[in-house]
């Protein structure tokens, strides 16, 4: 016999004006390895249809199936039920918005995010289809692929302090993406112009250093030293421009 | 009020650049300088004489009478930029104390504690700034008869740890902020920190003793 789990499961539907934000209570059985979204899923066929959750890949690598579990964001898919006490509380991801229950709207965020971040290589070469690809130093492509391991899952988002409070601020996510094209040799934009993007209270300087983002992002990326390096490379930045400033006067 | 836009502008002054500069060089500025304090006023435990030489040797050299002013400015200026980061808005207040209090995050609070400390800081240490200053010159046993009135001891008792809370999680956090402590090194820096802030408090706690019981 597994151990009783008991659910406590936000419920509102906006489209529904009758309706209040409150939570329902589910029993569940334990069973073998089971994740949350074997648990949600059960609970959704045997007893409420009319749950809403998301989830895609239930392998930790789409990231549509983030919610907060017992006040810490994370994936459901990834989260084992034994890692966790008898009682479960199951909230959607603060910061977006809520389209039901536990299952939220990342996708306009995080296109509205990586719009403004310019999240993509900027270069002024014309691509040649019949080219060989550039090469690439091992050691930068796995930089690169070091924190391009980002699922958008939005956990890091919902456990920062700073993006709760003000809407405006970018978020470790973007940061991060940030970072990415930095250390990309085939993006053409200068510090000056990463500047521009993201040397502001809404970017790197609105971080307070909280590290929630690190401390809950599933996929383990290095945030924390990555803002740290940009809060330096940015600040710096700052500081030359001082100097060229006098200088070009 | 959120809009929906894929238009972005952007200040692109590099201002906050310098604003977060200020705050971060003011704070590294407040630690030293209380490191320095800490060492001045537990001097006292040398012997009265001891603290007396060393309060002379600085208003001879008038570095009482700029540096105290000086940094009573600093102390403003940093409180000044520290306070575009501090939820003064009742709405952010609710919200990060709720945010607080589901996450569990260590990190999270100690924010909070620098924040509210802060404004304790910004109250007390302004009172005790002014009241030494303009009460010149420092002497064991001119200090000794504040903490020995009741009232001083007091609120040295509340003033101490607030300060020494504030500064130690300053002192960590300029370090995470800046990248200069590693994802590697957290766990250990922390530690270090709590180990910091408690030796800082009991030399303070020493201290005070010490002018209770000192014969005037
Ligand atoms: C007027 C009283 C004070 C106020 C209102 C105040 C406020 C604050 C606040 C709100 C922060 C957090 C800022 C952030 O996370 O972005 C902070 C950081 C800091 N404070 Fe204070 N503080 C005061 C006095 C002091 C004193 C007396 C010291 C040192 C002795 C000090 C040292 C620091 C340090 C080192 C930091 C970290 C700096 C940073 O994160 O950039 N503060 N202060
Ligand atoms: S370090 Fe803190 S303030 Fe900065 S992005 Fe991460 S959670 Fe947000
Ligand atoms: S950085 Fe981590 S927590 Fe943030 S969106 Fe990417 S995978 Fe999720
Ligand atoms: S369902 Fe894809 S990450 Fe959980």
């Amino acid at each position: 016999m597994g151990r009783k789990l008991k659910f406590e499961i936000f419920r509102y539907n906006p489209n529904d004006p009758k309706l209040v934000p409150h939570t329902d209570l589910f029993d569940l059985e334990e069973t073998d390895s089971m994740t949350l979204f074997i648990a949600l899923t059960r609970i959704r066929e045997e007893q409420d249809p009319s749950l809403q959750f998301d989830f895609c890949c239930r392998a930790g690598i789409c990231g549509s199936c983030a919610m907060v579990i017992n006040g810490r964001p994370g994936l459901a898919c990834k989260t084992l039920t034994k890692e966790l006490p008898n009682n479960i509380t199951l909230m959607p991801l603060p910061v977006f918005k809520l389209i039901g229950d536990l299952s939220v709207d990342t996708g306009t965020w995080f296109r509205a995010m990586n719009e403004n971040v310019g999240s993509w290589i900027h270069t002024d070469k014309s691509f040649d289809p019949n080219a060989q690809e550039e090469r690439m130093e091992n050691a930068v492509a796995e930089e690169i692929y070091e924190l391009e391991r980002c699922v958008e899952c939005g956990c890091c988002v919902a456990a920062c302090g700073t993006a709760n409070m003000r809407e405006d601020f970018v978020g470790a996510v973007a940061l991060n993406r940030i970072a990415r094209f930095m250390l990309d040799p085939r993006d053409e934009r200068t510090e000056k112009e990463y500047f521009e993007i993201i040397g502001t209270d809404e970017g790197i300087f609105g971080c307070m250093g909280l590290l929630a983002c690190e401390d809950v992002c599933p996929k383990n990326l290095p945030l924390q030293d990555q803002l740290g390096i940009l809060r330096r490379k940015m600040g710096w930045t700052a500081v030359k421009q001082l100097f060229n400033f006098r200088k070009t006067r | 009020m959120a809009i929906d836009t894929t238009i972005f502008v952007r200040d692109r002054s590099g201002i906050a650049a310098y604003l977060d500069w200020l705050q971060a060089l003011t704070g590294v500025g407040l630690i030293l300088f209380m490191w320095s304090h800490m060492v001045l006023v537990a001097s006292v435990n040398l012997g009265a004489g001891a603290m007396n030489t060393l309060a002379r040797f600085f208003e001879e050299t008038y570095m009482a009478q700029v540096g105290g002013p000086l940094i009573g400015i600093t102390f403003l200026l940093h409180f000044v930029l520290a306070a575009r980061k501090v939820p003064f808005r009742s709405d952010q207040q609710a919200t990060i104390w709720k945010h607080g209090k589901f996450l569990h995050h260590t990190d999270t609070w100690l924010w909070l504690v620098q924040v509210s400390t802060a404004m304790i800081i910004l109250i007390m240490g302004s009172i005790h700034m002014w009241t030494v200053l303009t009460d010149l010159p420092i002497t064991a046993a001119k200090s000794a008869a504040r903490v020995q009135g009741g009232f001083w001891l007091v609120f040295y008792l509340i003033l101490l740890p607030m300060v020494e809370l504030h500064v130690g999680i300053g002192f960590y956090r300029i370090g995470v902020k800046w990248g200069f402590i590693k994802r590697k090194q957290r766990k250990g820096m922390k530690k270090f920190e709590n180990i910091l802030t408690g030796i800082f408090v009991l030399i303070g706690l020493i201290t005070i003793i010490r002018f209770l019981t000192l014969t005037i």
